[in-house]
């Protein structure tokens, strides 16, 4: 028997994505083998690198010197094997799971490495709602399938720093001390490889000192954490203290903040005013107050609909301009110049113009097909003082918007919903519920909006009105709404959602018939 | 081409007594420089890209070896090239991403193989086959079998890639026959070592030209000389390549202990049955495996009588062979079943037929052999149920991640000017109704691809306005057919341009121009604005177009979208028939970054100013419905989650990636979409004009802003 016989390779894959540095972090990690006088080797599927996509790196280190190993030549693999995977290093968390997914990260002896920053997928970028893949999926697949996992979100680290990414890894890479390099060898790497090596030997040392917590960075929607002040309670406060359940503070106080800065005061007591019947049947129906917290939370979106006044006044907010400046890295002494990309057509126009003439503009241009038309493209410079005055003249129509055809139409639908949510608490919460989620599909502005809406209609007359009236089997109603409004979410061409109404119709005619 | 590769350069000069180290790709370059080679051509793609861009990069060196480099105008070209070696005693290397590259070829291979050659020639075919590949997937395989050429399939490691390429040139000599040396895109990017010998001076090159002519009519493809040409084939030239390849030992066996079975498996994927075979218990860590293997560094043609001997005596024989046809178990059984040798050959019955043989393939592979035919003595329960717990075991992740980790598709790049094309496109198709799009071979390729799902058919490079012929006379409407600058010099004018001029085609083209062939790697195209030397070329797409005869021709700015649409509609709608022509010119933005960054960079250290741009979304106005995500797809404009506690679903966001190529805002801009977007012009160096006005503007605009309102206060 061959006393060298069991030693086997140290297998590693690097997974990330194109224009991260993958194929540098590979080069580092061979050259310090090398360095060290160990057999390397490494190979890649580049690909199509540059553009976007996975790109996986694969190196095999064998950890008995070259000086010892008497001419003999150990036979490397060019492809990472199923179960063969000694350390994964992924530079982005989704790419940690496609690597768990495909059985190269293994719980017998694969050391992971994961960035838990996600570079979102053109499909969790593009759905027309939150198409984001479940991050606790990942946390939970790297804490039960791996021999040790090793994560932070080291792009933070790294970018915090001004540095890259790929240096940080090679850095944790040393630390965790499987490779048979010592840190001198990667640093060595570091130097030869000419490239930014100061930022570099920096980026290695922050990766290589890193203390790993088990601190899970929460991931999901942002939950609502106004912050209350119970001290200085002015009157709208009061009332949500005294007149709504403790789930619902946080939201509330959040709505009558904003509407307060949308419109005024009287509008935010409106607000709580609509609300006030939700909650009484609610608290009727023994419910904690999910019902009317939702609804807050819809209703305050429904309520400050983004027209023109409200487009302009978010676009002259004091703190913009330095949020502004923040987020594209200008320097302290460094001028930005704003200009803001805006196209306003009749939409826009008809929601600054009074109810009854703007009614009958925009039946004229329905009428005409001219919705589309007659918009006009305008690039405003809002950082220049004529520029910064035509929003803040915007903004202060403000005053006008109660007279205005849009402020009654949004008004008239918002009252029509919140009777549907009325009648869906007295038959079923859960119901209710649906009901008050479908409020989601109204955004945006133009086509999207006018989409939104229509989908929202169709929902309403096809499952939402035969639900409140008995059409509709009352335990199913809540499914078929919530699958509805999937669906509505699904494509922008609507082809889903056709397909579910008709679905919903049939039922609906059996129904009848039983 | 804006790279440099002047450091592998560098390493191509070394010899004698010192050790390689680099890529296998570079690996080959090397090897054919100590080949003695005359010439270089081929066509860049992946993944043989590398040996183009760095001998293009090696003047100084190919001046003093007297080696011509010839960037050829297609693959064709490039077979062409090797005619060279058919009279005259000169070696000659090319190179090309097959299968494509060798469908192009074709023609000069077929003739080539006919004529036979007397100096080595040597194809280098990059086999783009399996993950990572951009093409459709067949084998070179064929090719081969069908010319009558040798092909060669070398152990995936640089000592053996370099012998080979060494032995390719003496196989061919010896047989006349052209060789093909098959390289896996794995094998392209293996980073090892070899030991360097001295680069070798040809007999006859630039530096000491061949001084005679010489007419010989048997090595003219013309009948009656073709008839004699095949027979020549079989009666001389492929035994004589059968002798040398058993002589030389090109094919190597690796005796194991088990006497009752074996495995006979091609070269290039030899790494990998090792490993499957570690995995079960049955090798080392250096290749000593207990059963018995045959690699074929050379796969054809191959030698029955060494065949048969590995075969003889033994119960059963894998073999492992990648893709299909399975051309090598159907030649080895004939083999066998004429010499009347009664071995169980194993092939595709426990190897899928089709797809890479990964080292997941190859351990089910194995594993279906070894439960079959492993002999009594031979105890693998264990290992086989080791392995098929490694299998099951996925089960239990699938529970964990679900079945549905995002796809991660490629796409343009960041401030890539084809994006904005396809943007508008689809703006056009709202308006006029669905198209049909006849895409071609190119980044705009990936417009197939979420978001845009653009392009019904793709035929080949350069093909997109050809194969738009027949359907157009049928079609509904106008059929729009893409073409990159790449494929228009590939062959795209003449197969394309010409054909349907002369045809008086009413046709749509759009030709994506932008100065390089930029899926491959950024190499210079006749009309890059400058050679590779810096100096300024002077052909244009433009006037080849208005030379032949084209009337309604359209030379439009890519990232105008407005201006995009408009002349799009205007093209599907003129009632003027013919071939109308709409140029979008925008340069690679990659390449661009890499060109100016420097310049940029040294400008800020003068203290010069500069003005940089950038994208931004007010996520308080984006309301989170991604319609620009669905007409853009940028890469730096992606999702963040919403800090606005009353919204859960994730707002826009440009991230810092973002180039201020202006598509998003653009794209908005023309379909409508929101007034969320914003353009930062940051003012780096400021001069004083700058400064005293940002000092003004901003105490104007804090004299006028609003104050916020404290909650308190309500």
């Amino acid at each position: 028997m061959n006393p060298l016989e069991d030693i086997r390779p140290i297998t590693l894959q690097v997974s990330a994505i194109g224009g991260e540095g993958g194929g540098v972090l590979a080069s580092w990690i061979v050259a310090a083998a090398q360095h060290a006088g160990y057999p390397v080797q490494s190979t890649s599927i580049p690909g199509v690198a540059q553009r976007t996509g996975a790109t996986i790196y694969y190196l095999e280190v064998f950890p008995v010197p070259i000086a010892n190993l008497n001419g003999k030549r150990p036979v490397l693999a060019l492809y990472p094997g199923v179960g063969d995977i000694d350390i994964m290093l992924a530079s982005e968390f989704a790419e940690a799971g496609r690597a768990i997914s495909n059985g190269f990260v293994t719980p017998d002896r694969t050391h992971l490495i994961a960035s838990t920053h996600r570079v979102y997928a053109i499909d969790e970028r593009s759905n027309m709602a939150d198409g984001r893949y479940d991050t606790d999926r990942l946390y939970t697949a790297a804490e039960e399938r791996t021999k040790a996992s090793y994560l932070a979100d080291y792009r933070q680290l790294a970018q915090a720093k001004g540095i890259s990414l790929n240096a940080v890894l090679l850095g944790v890479l040393a630390s965790i001390d499987i490779l048979p390099m010592t840190k001198a060898d990667y640093l060595f790497a570091i130097e030869q490889s000419g490239l930014a090596v100061g930022s570099n030997a920096q980026g290695f040392e922050i990766g290589f000192n890193h203390e790993f917590e088990k601190n899970r960075a929460a991931s999901g929607a942002t939950s609502v954490t106004a912050e209350t002040n119970e001290s200085s309670s002015s009157k709208l406060q009061s009332r949500v203290h005294d007149e709504f359940p403790i789930f619902c503070h946080a939201v509330l106080l959040e709505g009558i903040t904003r509407l307060s800065h949308y419109q005024d005061t009287d509008y935010a007591a409106q607000y709580l005013d609509r609300l006030a019947p939700i909650w009484k049947k609610e608290n009727d129906a023994d419910g904690f107050g999910e019902v009317t917290a939702e609804t807050g939370r819809q209703l305050a979106l429904r309520m400050s609909y983004e027209d023109v006044i409200r487009v302009a006044q978010l676009k002259s907010a004091p703190d913009r301009l330095e949020r502004i400046r923040e987020e594209v890295g200008a320097k302290q002494d460094e001028p930005v110049v704003v200009v803001d990309y805006l196209k306003p057509g009749i939409d826009e126009l008809c929601s600054i113009l009074p109810a009854t003439f703007g009614r009958w503009v925009m039946g004229f241009a329905e009428r005409r097909g001219w919705q589309d038309k007659g918009n006009f493209g305008l690039h405003l410079k809002s950082t220049t003082v004529t520029g910064y005055l035509q929003l803040r003249f915007l903004a202060s129509l403000k005053r006008w918007r109660r007279g205005t055809y849009r402020y009654t139409e949004e008004q008239a639908s918002i009252e029509t919903w919140l009777a549907d949510v009325e009648a869906g608490l007295d038959l079923d919460p859960h119901l209710a519920l649906e009901i008050v989620e479908c409020a989601r599909l109204i955004k945006g502005y133009g086509d999207t909006h006018r989409r939104g809406t229509s989908n929202f209609n169709i929902i309403r007359d096809k499952a939402i009105l035969p639900a409140l009236s008995n059409r509709l089997a009352i335990e199913g109603a809540a499914d078929v709404i919530a699958n509805a409004r999937a669906a509505a979410l699904s494509d922008p061409e609507g082809t889903r959602l056709a397909d579910m109404t008709e679905e919903i119709e049939n039922s609906v005619s059996s129904t009848v018939a039983d | 081409m804006e790279r440099s590769f002047k450091k592998e350069v560098e390493t191509l000069r070394i010899g004698n007594g010192e050790t390689f180290h680099g890529e296998g790709i570079l690996g080959v370059t090397k090897a054919l420089l100590q080949s003695g080679v005359s010439y270089v051509g081929g066509y860049q793609g992946a993944p043989v890209s590398h040996l183009m861009d760095v001998l293009s990069d090696a003047e100084p060196l190919l001046d003093e070896l007297g080696i011509h480099f010839e960037v050829c105008a297609n693959e064709a070209s490039a077979a062409a090239m090797l005619a060279a070696s058919v009279n005259y005693p000169i070696r000659g290397a090319v190179t090309w991403k097959s299968v494509v590259g060798t469908n192009v070829a074709a023609d000069g291979l077929s003739n080539l193989a006919s004529a036979g050659v007397k100096g080595g020639a040597l194809i280098v075919v990059g086999e783009d086959y399996g993950e990572g590949s951009s093409i459709i997937q067949e084998r070179t395989h064929a090719y081969a079998m069908k010319s009558a050429m040798c092909l060669i399939d070398p152990r995936p490691e640089l000592p053996t890639i370099v012998r080979m390429v060494e032995e390719a040139f003496r196989l061919s000599e010896a047989s006349n026959m052209p060789s093909i040396l098959e390289l896996r895109i794995r094998a392209c990017h293996v980073y090892g070592h070899f030991d360097a010998k001295d680069n070798a001076n040809p007999q006859f090159s630039r530096n000491n030209r061949i001084p005679n002519a010489e007419f010989d009519f048997s090595r003219v493809c013309l009948p009656p000389a073709t008839y004699s040409q095949e027979k020549h084939k079989i009666e001389h030239r492929l035994p004589a390549a059968v002798r040398y390849i058993t002589e030389h030992n090109l094919n190597e066996v690796f005796d194991g202990d088990v006497p009752e079975i074996g495995v006979i498996v091609q070269g290039g994927i030899y790494n990998t049955l090792m490993r499957a075979m570690r995995q079960f218990g049955l090798a080392d860590s250096y290749g000593n495996c207990r059963i018995s293997t045959l690699v074929l560094n050379v796969t054809y043609p191959l030698a029955p009588e060494e065949i048969a001997k590995f075969c003889i005596g033994k119960d059963a024989v894998l073999v492992v062979e990648e893709g299909q046809p399975e051309f090598l178990e159907q030649a080895i059984n004939a083999i066998l079943r004429r010499k009347d040798v009664n071995t169980k050959i194993v092939g595709k019955d426990v190897f899928p037929m089709a797809g890479e043989y990964t080292s997941e393939v190859m351990l089910k592979g194995v594993h279906g052999f070894l439960s079959n035919y492993a002999p009594y003595g031979l105890n693998v329960d264990d290992a086989l149920q080791r392995i098929d717990a490694l299998f099951s075991d996925r089960e239990g992740v699938r529970e964990i991640l679900g079945d549905s980790l995002p796809l991660r598709t490629p796409s343009f790049c960041t401030g890539c000017p084809e994006r904005p094309i396809f943007s508008a496109l689809k703006i056009m198709e709202k308006e006029l109704g669905e198209a049909h799009i006849s895409a071609d071979i190119g980044c705009h390729t990936f417009a197939a691809l979420p978001p845009f799902n653009v392009g019904n058919t793709v035929m080949g490079y350069g093909l997109g306005l050809a194969s738009s012929a027949g359907l157009a006379p049928s079609f509904h409407k106008r059929v729009i057919s893409i073409m990159g600058d790449g494929g228009f010099w590939h062959n795209g004018m003449s197969s394309g341009v010409a054909a349907a001029q002369a045809n008086g085609n009413d046709a749509v083209l759009l030709v994506v121009k932008n100065g390089y062939t930029s899926a491959t790697g950024w190499q210079l195209l006749p009309s890059s604005l400058r050679d590779r030397y810096g100096k300024k070329r002077d052909m244009s797409i433009e006037r080849v177009l208005r030379g032949f005869g084209i009337r309604w021709l359209k030379v439009i700015r890519s990232y105008s979208i407005a201006r995009m649409v408009k002349t799009l509609r205007k093209a599907m709608t003129t009632p003027e028939g013919g071939l109308k022509v709409i140029v979008a010119d925008g340069e690679c933005q990659l390449a661009r970054q890499r060109r100016i960054r420097p310049e940029i960079a040294k400008r800020l250290k003068d203290g010069k100013r500069d003005v940089r741009t950038r994208f931004g979304v007010d996520e308080d106005v984006c309301t989170g419905d991604h319609s620009c995500i669905r007409l853009s797809g940028c890469p730096s404009l992606t999702i963040k989650p919403s800090s606005d506690p009353l919204r859960t679903d994730p707002v826009a966001h440009v991230n810092n990636d973002c180039v201020g190529c202006g598509v998003c805002g653009e794209v908005s801009h023309a379909a409508v979409l929101c007034p969320s977007f914003f353009e930062a012009r940051i003012v780096r160096n400021p001069n004083t004009m700058d400064k005293l006005l940002w000092k003004l503007r901003r105490g104007f605009i804090s004299i006028l802003s609003p104050k916020m309102k404290s909650v308190a206060s309500l």
